[in-house]
């Protein structure tokens, strides 16, 4: 299987001291999902954000389909880099319907309104079409965030957390839901989680941040 | 249970404050049902036009001026990190400080052909009489210009307090689908904000609209000037309430559209799971333009006035401190603040009944009450003298001549209804700090009434208290176009006598008002900027 992502030997630190993340390597296969694990504040937030390219290493590198996107001297800007974000507060654009939101990313596309149709319904969400997020359930918006994440057929999916604020049953069901979709479509995923169970029903793979190491399992 | 004991005091006082309040309004509605002169028609087939065009012309064109300067300032101060951001984030208010007419008078100084800049120009460059450097300003575009430097803060205000409860996490999807960091601005951060940003324009286009000092010195023929020349130049009051009854319907509109979005702007932050903007650093350059971005606003609306105004001071030697000066100084801020007090009192009066009762007929009655702040002085002044004409004819005709017309019960009782959104708002604030159990723990040791509210509530509620006398205060100084009408034969205050020296051209002797009315109205910038140093979220970012 051909590797998406590529990280090698990066390192990350706020400030002059401080390193969230120290010589870390790694690379995703297509179709591949990963979760990464650890305790709150080790830096798995940040690693994703490194990949999405909202932060710059202070050193190594980020490569996409071999593609040098990130190092200590460049950074591809995120818009560049085809990529789904999925984050825990859905961040829905609030002025925007369901289906604007949807279609955010695919606006230049002439048969735009057909796929978000397409998505909404993958997502069961499509009778919410002309709903404002403030109007939906929390369990709807996440769907909702799922569908523009994938519409835009991203190279890889990057999932921050996105079912920490949902309760037990939803997410379960949210669960089952969403792996079925990743693994039909074939997407590389990076799921960025506190909880094991979770990590362990979606992956293929589990990296775990300790402080000082990495295991992978 | 008999009516009296549910129908207390506490519900009959929100209910009278509403009808008094009302009543002057409601005199100015009622005239669109009386008979129309011949002035009415000279007016609707010779100058009605020009009032709506120009009035129009006007709010659109400060409107788009005060929505670019007052989003792109509050988007950077917000954002980047740049020379002189802490400044900024509360200096791009100090145009608050100066009124409109002010400003107009300074720019009249400083640009008309004899005015201190053409001058400056003129012997810089070596021009010619005839060729000036910079164009006339007494005209709309000038006004246009005076307006947008002196309201944009409104809009500033608003926009940086959405843009702060902007979450990161939103603009970074916005990112990964596609948007630059610029496009980020115009595409999801400025629509998102959209319902505030109009929030704030209705504000502007409120005050634009209730403007009379300004727009007279300029000489534009708009709604205000038209109800006052009807007024004074034909002696037509009931064509002056005509007048005033279209105005108020259009500013009636403005604030319900504000309203309504104001409503809706609560729609910004939807995640409990709020993450703050990340605040960028930028290169010099770009640090350079930031700075001079948020600069220009305040060295138009506030340094350039400020200028002018020292400048006349200088020319006036020792003229300045005069007898004259100091009297109109008393009078207004014994009117001020005893207008102040009283309107104080009324606030905490019907915000108390709110809490002591919890009575939806006074929950209803209490938003109503704030609709004073829409209203222009003027067209308010013509109600109260109509309101005031009919009390001694039918009422108090037992007194020799007019006891309540041209008296000074007409001002205090403008300036309240006018403020009383002011202080509205700094006691529901204060109230909202303190929590139902302290009613409770009072009551069941029998603590009610106004027991409670002096023993308990009161001393609680001081810095309210006082707060709320302060921002009244200046606003009330500020106040032209009412206390022009309203005020008693020969009694100066010092907006008056500004704007008296400013219409004969005195521009030199209207300084000392000037400076007093811009000193007074710095008062609530000082609690703006407190509340935007608290605002700051820095160190959760």
């Amino acid at each position: 299987m051909k590797t998406i992502l590529e990280i090698s030997d990066l390192s990350h630190s706020y400030g002059d001291e401080i390193f969230t993340i120290t010589d870390f390597s790694f690379s995703l296969k297509e179709g591949e999902i990963t979760s990464i694990i650890g305790a709150s504040g080790i830096g798995k937030t940040t690693l994703l954000r490194i990949i999405a390219g909202l932060e710059q290493p202070v050193e190594g590198e980020v490569r996409i389909n071999e593609k040098l996107v990130s190092s200590k001297n460049f950074i591809l800007p995120p818009e560049k880099r085809n990529l789904g974000l999925v984050v825990e507060d859905r961040a829905l654009f609030p002025h925007l319907n369901v289906k604007k939101n949807v279609m955010f990313g695919i606006n230049y596309i002439e048969e735009k309104e057909s796929l978000a149709r397409e998505y909404l319904e993958l997502f069961k969400v499509l009778d919410l079409e002309e709903k404002f997020p403030h109007e939906i359930s929390a369990g709807q918006q996440q769907r909702v965030a799922f569908a523009r994440a994938l519409i835009t057929n991203p190279d890889i999916l990057l999932l921050d957390e996105p079912f920490a604020a949902l309760d037990k049953k939803l997410k379960s069901e949210l669960h089952v839901e969403t792996k079925k979709i990743f693994k039909e479509k074939g997407l590389s995923v990076i799921l960025v989680t506190h909880d094991e169970e979770e990590a362990e029903y979606f992956s293929d793979r589990i990296i775990e941040f300790q402080e000082n190491k990495i295991i992978v399992r | 249970m008999p009516f009296f004991k549910i129908f207390t005091i506490w519900h009959a006082l929100p209910i009278l404050i509403l009808l008094l309040f009302f009543s002057p309004i409601l005199i100015i509605l009622f005239s669109l049902f009386s008979d129309y002169s011949e002035n009415w028609e000279h007016i609707y087939n010779y100058v009605l036009t020009d009032y709506i065009v120009n009035s129009l012309i006007l709010v659109l064109g400060v409107s788009i001026l005060v929505i670019i300067i007052g989003s792109v300032t509050a988007w950077i101060v917000t954002n980047y990190d740049f020379t002189g951001r802490r400044f900024f984030e509360w200096g791009l208010i100090l145009p608050l400080a100066i009124p409109p007419y002010i400003l107009a008078y300074t720019f009249t100084g400083l640009f008309d052909s004899y005015g201190t800049l053409n001058e400056l120009a003129g012997s810089i460059f070596n021009l010619q009489e005839s060729g000036l450097f910079f164009p006339n300003i007494r005209n709309i575009y000038g006004a246009i210009l005076v307006f947008s430097f002196t309201l944009y803060p409104y809009v500033y205000l608003i926009c940086r307090t959405a843009f702060l409860n902007q979450s990161r996490s939103m603009f970074e999807v916005g990112r990964t689908l596609g948007l630059s960091q610029k496009l980020i601005f115009l595409k999801l951060a400025l629509p998102i904000v959209r319902p505030a940003l109009i929030a704030g324009t209705m504000i502007v286009a409120m005050e634009t609209l209730s403007d009379f000092g300004a727009v007279d010195h300029f000489a534009v023929s708009t709604f205000t000037t038209g109800i006052f020349r009807t007024w004074y130049g034909m002696y037509d009051l009931t064509t002056a309430m005509q007048l005033a009854s279209m105005l108020l319907i259009f500013i009636t509109f403005c604030l319900v559209i504000e309203r309504t979005s104001r409503r809706n702007a609560s729609f910004s932050t939807i995640s409990s799971n709020f993450k703050p903007m990340p605040i960028k650093k930028l290169s010099s350059q770009q640090s350079f333009l930031c700075f001079l971005v948020c600069f220009i606003p305040i060295f138009i609306g506030f340094v350039l006035p400020i200028l002018e105004i020292l400048n006349w001071s200088l020319r006036f030697n020792s003229g300045f401190f005069e007898k004259h000066f100091f009297r109109i100084s008393f009078n207004t801020i014994s009117l001020s603040v005893f207008s102040a007090i009283l309107c104080t009192f009324i606030a905490m009066l019907i915000n108390f009944s709110i809490r002591y009762q919890n009575s939806s007929i006074i929950k209803v009655t209490n938003p109503f009450l704030n609709i004073g702040y829409a209203v222009p002085g003027l067209i308010l002044a013509v109600g109260i003298v109509q309101l005031f004409v009919f009390l001694d004819n039918n009422i108090l005709n037992s007194f020799d001549g007019y006891f309540v017309t041209g008296s000074i019960f007409g001002l205090i009782f403008a300036y309240i209804i006018k403020s009383y959104a002011l202080a509205n708002s700094t006691y529901e604030a204060g109230y909202q700090k303190i929590s139902q159990t302290v009613d409770d723990t009072a009551r069941i040791l029998k603590s009610k009434g106004f027991n409670l509210l002096f023993r308990v509530h009161f001393p609680l509620l001081k810095t309210s208290f006082f707060t709320s006398i302060l921002l009244v205060t200046s606003e009330v100084v500020k106040e032209l176009p009412a206390t022009l009408v309203l005020r008693p034969f020969n009694f100066e205050t010092l907006a008056v006598s500004t704007y008296i020296y400013a219409s004969e051209e005195r521009m030199i002797e209207a300084a000392a008002p000037a400076t007093a009315i811009i000193l007074i109205g710095l008062i609530p910038i000082f609690f703006l900027t407190k509340m935007i140093r608290a605002s700051r979220l820095e160190d959760k970012r």
